[in-house]
């Protein structure tokens, strides 16, 4: 019985599979296994990947899409990239400022939805394409030729290469797999997770979520649970936009521009619901890591590009699936117990 | 529940501090047979093709390991670092490489060279500084790549010698925020320069390689808006050129187009007369120079003279005259850099 209640959280179906997929891949072709070529920079890929899930999975939770999440994530680069070029700020202070400028576009996003009461898709989708515009802008204009913004400020290459090899307590180092990169990625997961799970506000972020009309009269400000949601939705895509420039090495308009759909694969795969109410925090990053995992796993084995995306879609159709089977499995035990 | 959960989690990161590296083999070859070179274009376009007809030449000519060529990098530089890992595992040893974001592929190099390997990048040099000036700076061994800038100069001054000399150009190209089409629009704004104002830029579209469909419609939308005021149009792009071919075909209008590379409907077009020329690349020799040079890398029997040396991979007008015959000076242009880098550019044991 206990165990039947374990398999039904999709959270344990989901980590099963991710490393049952992981053996597989593995057992296929033993370069899977290799650290310095497929599971660091997995992990690294992964822990980027999560906090922009994260980013979708805050508007989510109020039943709200991003669809600016990557371009908000390009901003912050930018701010940061910006500061780093022409004043000399630190790697810190820089990040500090690009964060902010996430959080600002955030706080914007939410304001116009409130106050317009247009849907958050318009919104997004109409903040995205100002977005590109006013970053592609930018780079052309300060940058040039480069089109990029290229001082590495002290310490950037550190997040990229760097993993818990390299970070020793009393002489014992950690695993050369996690890359330090998953370090934010973490701290973002517990912060999530605490405010939803534990606080009043993540409580009236969900109700809010679920059902408007009900939360309103229960007294929840729903106006400014809307705007704190898509402050941290734009917050999450910032600090995702900086490790997506610490990761690859400069300050590009391209940052952000093929994360939106993943941002919402791992939340969604994890158990987040679309329609709002429902988070799973832990789930972004499984869901993330599992849809890596397939990916990069198809392409280690030498698959071409077509087969690639075909098996991936094939695969994740499967994923997603789990839940649904689960579910009528589970009816039809019940029905016949009628 | 949470136990299970945690369990569950705990079994992974046991799974990961357990593994090791396999390493790699990069350096302990003693001869080209034990190199293997893979080729990753940032993703998948048509220019990129003739890599694999080239590699494989080269494997045939000069005994290397294989050539690879893996083109899921679908223009993201994240995936195109999975793609280039994913071939790292497999045990290829030496790297020719497009980078998708030329400011953020000399990270991705030094990585690779870090662990021993081989790297070439080609068809595009690393970006934010000036290549020819401060080739140390490119942390790949070597590039070979076409002089973006002085093949859209060659193309301007061809159109321009097609409408008498005067006239409005119209230029088509790739993602404005490129660097190498930074480069194209400079080399056609400088032949145009040198017209004295005989010649005026009407317009230059951007953001239209990504795929035919888009440079289609913006030709198409170009045409009906401003058909009869263009007197020539050059493409510096794939995408652009093919569409621009179709466009000045089905409207018949008066325009000069000269086009960029070699696909079919363009050398159709030139050969029919509806189009005036192109000028064509030379992936195919990129593919062929670059194993060479890899493998003669990878197996430590060359080092360059100059690391991250700048070399031209050509580019060549074609028109009328040399439409059937272009190929033939291509593939010897491509002999002679490959004898310039035994000779001039490497030393060799």
């Amino acid at each position: 019985m206990k165990l039947k209640k374990i398999l039904n959280d999709q959270r344990v179906v989901l980590t099963l599979l991710t490393i049952g997929l992981f053996i597989f891949f593995g057992l296929r072709n033993s370069a899977f296994f290799n650290v310095d070529f497929v599971i660091y920079p997995l992990l690294r890929d992964g822990a980027t990947l999560t906090v922009i899930g994260l980013a979708q999975l805050c508007v989510l939770s109020i039943g709200h899409l991003n669809l600016a999440v990557g371009r908000m994530a390009a901003v912050s680069a930018l701010v940061a990239g910006a500061s780093y070029q022409y004043w000399g700020l630190t790697l810190v202070q820089g990040a500090i400022l690009g964060v902010l400028a996430g959080a600002l576009l955030g706080a914007i996003t939410g304001w116009i939805i409130v106050k317009s009461q247009v849907n958050a898709f318009i919104v997004t989708l109409a903040m995205d394409f100002a977005l590109l515009g006013l970053v592609t802008f930018i780079y052309v204009t300060f940058t040039g030729a480069t089109a990029a913004f290229t001082t590495k400020p002290a310490g950037m290459d550190y997040w990229r290469s760097k993993s818990l090899k390299d970070f020793c307590v009393a002489g014992i180092c950690g695993p050369k797999s996690i890359p330090m990169m998953l370090l934010p990625a973490i701290i973002c997961l517990i912060l999530v997770s605490f405010m939803f799970s534990r606080t009043r506000l993540g409580r009236e972020l969900l109700s809010t979520g679920s059902n408007l009309r009900a939360a309103k009269l229960s007294g929840i400000p729903v106006e400014n649970r809307v705007m704190t949601a898509h402050i941290f939705s734009g917050t999450l895509a910032g600090i995702g936009g900086l490790m997506l420039a610490y990761a690859n090495g400069s300050f590009t308009a391209a940052i952000g521009s093929q994360v939106m759909l993943p941002s919402f694969l791992g939340p969604v795969l994890g158990g987040t619901l679309l329609a709002g109410g429902a988070v799973a925090v832990l789930g972004t990053f499984i869901g993330t890591m599992m849809t890596l995992v397939i990916r990069q796993g198809l392409s280690v084995q030498g698959i071409g590009l077509e087969t690639l995306n075909i098996a991936l879609g094939l695969v994740l159709l499967l994923a997603l699936s789990v839940g649904q089977i689960q579910k009528m499995f589970t009816s039809i035990k019940l029905r016949g117990k009628k | 529940m949470k136990k299970s959960l945690l369990a569950a989690v705990a079994a992974v990161a046991l799974l990961l501090s357990g593994c090791s590296s396999s390493g790699d083999s990069a350096g302990s070859a003693d001869g080209f047979g034990a190199i293997k070179v893979a080729l990753v274009p940032g993703g998948a376009h048509p220019y990129f093709q003739p890599w694999k007809d080239g590699g494989a030449a080269a494997v045939s000519e000069f005994g290397i390991g294989g050539t690879a060529f893996n083109e899921t990098g679908e223009w993201d530089q994240t995936k195109h670092n999975a793609a280039i890992d994913a071939m790292a595992a497999q045990g290829y040893n030496a790297f020719g490489v497009f980078g998708v974001s030329p400011t953020d592929i000399n990270t991705t190099f030094k990585g690779l060279k870090d662990k021993g390997f081989a790297v070439g990048s080609l068809a595009s040099c690393p970006g934010g500084y000036d290549i020819v000036k401060e080739p140390q700076k490119n942390s790949a061994d070597f590039c070979l790549s076409t002089d973006t800038g002085k093949a859209a100069y060659l193309a301007a001054t061809a159109v321009i010698k097609e409408m008498g000399g005067k006239g409005n150009l119209v230029h088509l190209t790739g993602n404005a925020v490129d660097a190498n089409t930074i480069r194209r629009m400079d080399g056609v704004k400088q032949a145009i320069a040198e017209t004295g104002g005989k010649v005026k830029l009407l317009t230059t579209i951007t953001d239209i390689d990504s795929d035919l469909q888009s440079a289609t419609k913006a030709v198409t939308d170009l045409l009906a808006a401003k058909g009869k005021q263009i007197n020539g149009i050059v493409t510096t792009a794939y995408n652009p050129a093919v569409a621009a071919t179709d466009g000045v075909s089905s409207t018949k209008l008066p325009i000069k187009v000269i086009a960029i590379d070699d696909d079919q409907k363009i050398l159709d077009a030139i050969k029919s007369g509806v189009i005036s020329g192109t000028v064509v690349q030379n992936p195919w020799g990129q593919g062929y120079v670059g194993s060479w040079v890899l493998a003669a890398l990878g197996s430590k029997k060359c080092t360059m003279n100059t690391p991250g040396l700048y070399v031209d991979s050509g580019s060549f007008l074609v028109t009328k005259d040399n439409v059937d015959t272009y190929n033939d000076t291509r593939q010897a242009t491509s002999k002679d850099i490959l004898k310039a880098f035994q000779t001039e550019y490497m030393t060799c044991k």
